[in-house]
């Protein structure tokens, strides 16, 4: 045994260094073998020593095969003490080109040596500091599947890494692909079925079940592949559902339950599956009660809203007593940013399709104060989790006109949308103020002076179509029956110019709601004189280019009601009959075969006609030459219009020569 | 671990209000289950001789060394003989990995070589080397830096074994790091037990009582593990 000195000091390590240049075989073994015993331990050691320059000669000893074996593999050790020290000593390490030369090397040396499992030691190390150098590692196929024998077959230590550096790797759909084809699967259901003494001890079972999540989420194909593998007998779902049990330790459980959930939300199981409903639902929502831990509560909470996000049932099924609600009304006023995320979203899951739920979860729950409170929480991501909570709460009409204006959601709402928001917080947000208001009649005031209406029409303005819809939503709801002052703002604000855009927008919903929009604001008498007064030929040539254009019949029909709102304004009427172009139109769609335009048609027709209105009867002249009182006869003879017949025979009766 | 319960049928006994060492025994403890405990105990803590003669003398089955057994000695035999650079080494040589996972028994480890300086009288040394090695552990935890500090006070004082951190100094404390170290061995090879399964045994007889006492319970207490004397209930 070589006399080791008491310790080492930055000085004597100078002479030890030199020796790792030797020729000498021997001197470079013992060099090496000083050097690792003084970085094992001490960041300030492998600070100075990468200082000093030698993790180029290291990794030369490393890569030269003709070198003992053993020098080759302490050289390797020592690079791995060198990657578990400061993220600087990691990024020096990754600058030199270790990761690629680690890489390179178990490409080509066999795989049941001491020095394959230093090598994905050391790999593993670096992958555990991000940013981790995913480029390094290439999707090739036989390297993966080089990796992939490894961990069905290596040591406990090199499995373990292969598992834990796969995890980190698996990014996107590519190495998703490529891992269940090099045989990831079959590895991970290996590692899962482990039998230690009575189960998988945890350092097995944990990086197997993160790598499993990793290839699963979002994936058809992969997930499909999975809940066919097997080992032995059983099928990777049930050992999945093993693994859920209350004698599991927690995050063992946790990570299961996020496999299934994944599983499940990329398809391959369906959400009525017992291994969904009797095993992920349960234990996630065992996992959020009270006596956990704040870090496990905080991810199983957020878990859970991805499994529930988008089906009725399993959020039914949730929040069936009370117990999760409970749960989740403290983990929300816990102080770490992930709980209350998590407590967020899933709040906002579990109340996204169900009324009863979404009165539950603001009645009895008290909710409403977290979600101003986390509407205000200095993390953006608490922020956008407290706005996603708001918008799936805000589809409850009821509670629309009581709680929330209790508690005056819509300021930091408006605050957040104008403090320049990202685009998923600006969807989300403009979504639930297009919900807020469709109620919020007192609120309209205080919400146009924060600037709601120039918000909304810049909305308009986005590349974005999910935006523009929201806009142009929020826009139509507010217009419904709302003050003169307020309809002259939004027209005023938003501009013709831009609304004639919007009706050649690319997306139907758009034009859908522009024309909504118009609707809104040419409704109740007065309003419709003013506005057509003012604006009359641009609403026209709106209408018109509506109307002439290929766009579909539910569009048309929108159109249609338009002219049927202007024809009952009291000078709005004129417009219309000075308009021949129009006039034909009206004809025309009084005879078209889709019965909707027929039934939009009548009812323009219907209010041209009405007896009561001053001026009726040279109306009904000008409209009976032009062929409005053929084409109602006509209307009324048909069979297929029989639904119509009512409304005919009333517009009919309008005209005085007819008894 | 099995503890055999015998049913009684027929004729009703007397209601026993303690346990009675006396009178015969309703729980049977074998003496397989007590060998296999002793047998394990000595392969955990590294008495591999004693372990081979154990075995012969209770005629059990070959027992299950672990590959390590040999190394685990020679570190223990290391530790507890203040040659501590000699030990780092060879665990460095098992499992490269260990210290650089656990910087606290890293940590644990140099204090003991500074307490050898301290001992052997070179204050001097001790300082210096104090500085160079443990002042980085000390930094970055609280706890460590507790305990550096208690190290370094026992300099002050002209004869350390007198003064109120003499504990440091004695043999129990470089044998509880060197048991300290022993488990982290074993978990290192994923061994399930990393303590000797008395040791879990013990545990459970000192949580039981303690749990008895908050409900005030009155009960025969075993008061000396060592000498597993128990006191009857006043």
């Amino acid at each position: 045994m070589q006399q080791l000195t008491v310790f080492m000091d930055i000085e004597s390590s100078r002479t030890y260094i030199d020796e790792l240049y030797s020729s000498d075989p021997d001197k470079v073994m013992e060099a090496l073998v000083t050097l690792k015993n003084s970085v094992i331990g001490s960041n300030r050691q492998k600070s100075s020593v990468i200082q000093q320059g030698i993790v180029p000669r290291l990794l030369q000893l490393m890569t030269d095969d003709c070198l003992d074996p053993t020098i080759r593999l302490e050289a390797t050790i020592t690079i791995g003490s060198l990657a578990k020290g400061t993220a600087e000593n990691v990024a020096s390490l990754v600058e030199h080109g270790t990761t690629i030369i680690l890489v390179e090397l178990l490409k080509v040396v066999p795989t049941g040596l001491r020095l394959t499992e230093a090598c994905l030691c050391a790999l593993r190390s670096i992958f555990q500091h991000p940013p981790a150098p995913i480029s390094a590692l290439p999707a090739d196929m036989r390297f993966l599947t080089r990796l992939t024998q490894i961990a069905r077959e290596g040591s406990s230590t090199s499995r373990a890494c292969v598992v834990r550096i796969l995890s980190i790797w698996c990014g996107g759909p590519i190495e998703q692909e490529a891992l269940c084809v090099a045989g990831a699967c079959e590895a991970i259901a290996a590692l899962l079925a482990m039998r230690g003494f009575t189960s998988p001890p945890l350092a097995r079972a944990l990086p197997a079940l993160d790598l499993l999540a990793a290839m699963c989420f979002e994936n058809a194909n992969v997930s499909q592949a999975v809940i066919n593998t097997r080992h032995g007998e059983k099928t990777i779902p049930e050992l999945l559902t093993a693994l859920v049990s209350r004698d599991k330790p927690l995050s063992v459980a946790r990570g299961a339950a996020r496999c299934l959930t994944f599983i499940h939300r990329a398809g391959a199981l369906a959400s009525d599956d017992n291994r969904v409903v009797f095993g992920a639902l349960p234990c996630l929502a065992r996992l959020c009660t009270k006596e956990m831990p704040e870090d496990i509560r905080a991810t199983a909470a957020e878990t859970l809203a991805y499994l529930a996000e988008v089906d009725t049932a399993l959020q039914r099924l949730a929040a069936i007593s009370n117990h999760l609600m409970s749960s989740l009304t403290e983990i929300v006023v816990c102080p770490s940013p992930a709980a209350k995320q998590g407590a967020f979203k899933c709040f906002a899951s579990l109340g996204a399709n169900d009324e009863d739920i979404r009165k539950r979860i603001i009645e009895t729950h008290g909710v409403m104060v977290h979600v101003v409170n986390g509407m205000n929480n200095p993390e953006p991501a608490v922020r956008l989790a407290a706005v996603r909570c708001l918008h799936s709460l805000s589809r409850s009409v009821q509670q629309l006109r009581t709680t929330f204006q209790d508690h005056a959601v819509w300021r930091p709402l408006m605050q957040l949308l104008n403090d320049s928001p990202g685009t998923e917080l600006l969807t989300v947000g403009s979504s639930t103020l297009c919900n807020l208001l469709l109620e919020f009649s007192p609120a309209k005031e205080p919400m146009l002076d924060q600037g709601a209406v120039e918000m909304l029409c810049n909305l308009t303005k986005r590349p974005e179509a999910a935006l523009r819809l929201n806009g142009i939503w929020a826009l139509m709801n507010m217009a419904f029956q709302a003050e003169q002052k307020v309809k002259q703002r939004i027209l005023c604000t938003l501009g013709t110019e831009q609304m004639f855009r919007l009706l050649g927008d690319g997306d139907t919903r758009v034009i859908m709601k522009t024309l909504g929009l118009l609707r809104n604001l040419l409704s109740t008498r007065n309003h419709i004189d003013a506005i057509m007064a003012e604006y009359s030929s641009q609403v026209m040539q709106a209408v018109i280019v509506v109307l002439e254009g290929s766009y579909p019949a539910e569009v048309k029909e929108q159109a249609l009601c338009i002219l049927g709102n202007i024809g009952d304004g009291e000078k709005a009427k004129d417009l219309i009959m000075a308009n021949e172009d129009v006039l034909r139109k009206l004809v025309d769609y009084l005879a078209h075969p889709e019965s909707k335009l027929q039934e939009a048609a009548l009812f323009v027709a219907g209010n041209l006609v009405w007896r009561g209105e001053a001026g009726s009867a040279a109306r009904q002249a000008r409209l009976a030459d032009l062929g409005v009182l053929r084409a109602l006869k006509l209307l009324r003879a048909r069979h297929d219009a029989h639904h119509l017949h009512d409304k005919v025979k009333t517009a009919l009766a309008q005209f005085s020569d007819f008894t | 671990m099995s503890l055999d319960t015998s049913s009684n049928n027929g004729t009703s006994k007397p209601e026993r209000k303690h346990y009675d060492r006396t009178k015969s025994d309703d729980l049977q403890i074998s003496r397989t289950d007590m060998n296999m405990l002793i047998m394990n105990y000595l392969v955990t803590e590294g008495f591999k001789e004693a372990a081979l003669k154990f075995q012969q003398e209770a005629g059990l089955q070959e027992p299950a060394l672990c590959s390590s057994l040999d190394e685990r000695i020679m570190i223990r035999e290391a530790v507890q003989g203040g040659r501590i650079p000699e030990a780092i080494s060879m665990v460095n040589a098992l499992h490269p990995e260990l210290l650089d996972n656990d910087r606290y028994l890293y940590f644990h480890l140099q204090q003991l070589q500074l307490l050898e300086l301290i001992r052997a009288g070179r204050a001097e040394e001790a300082l210096a080397f104090a500085s160079a090695t443990l002042a980085e552990a000390g930094a970055n935890d609280r706890i460590a830096l507790t305990e550096l500090e208690r190290s370094l006070a026992l300099l002050a004082f002209p004869d350390p074994h007198t003064s109120p951190f003499a504990d440091l100094l004695l043999p129990s404390h470089s044998q509880k790091i060197a048991s300290e170290l022993n488990a982290a061995i074993l978990k290192m090879e994923n061994q399930e037990y990393t303590n000797p399964k008395l040791c879990s045994l013990l545990r459970m007889i000192l949580w039981s009582q303690s749990e008895l006492d908050k409900h005030n319970v009155k009960y025969p207490k075993m008061t000396d593990l060592a000498n597993a004397t128990i006191e009857q209930p006043k």
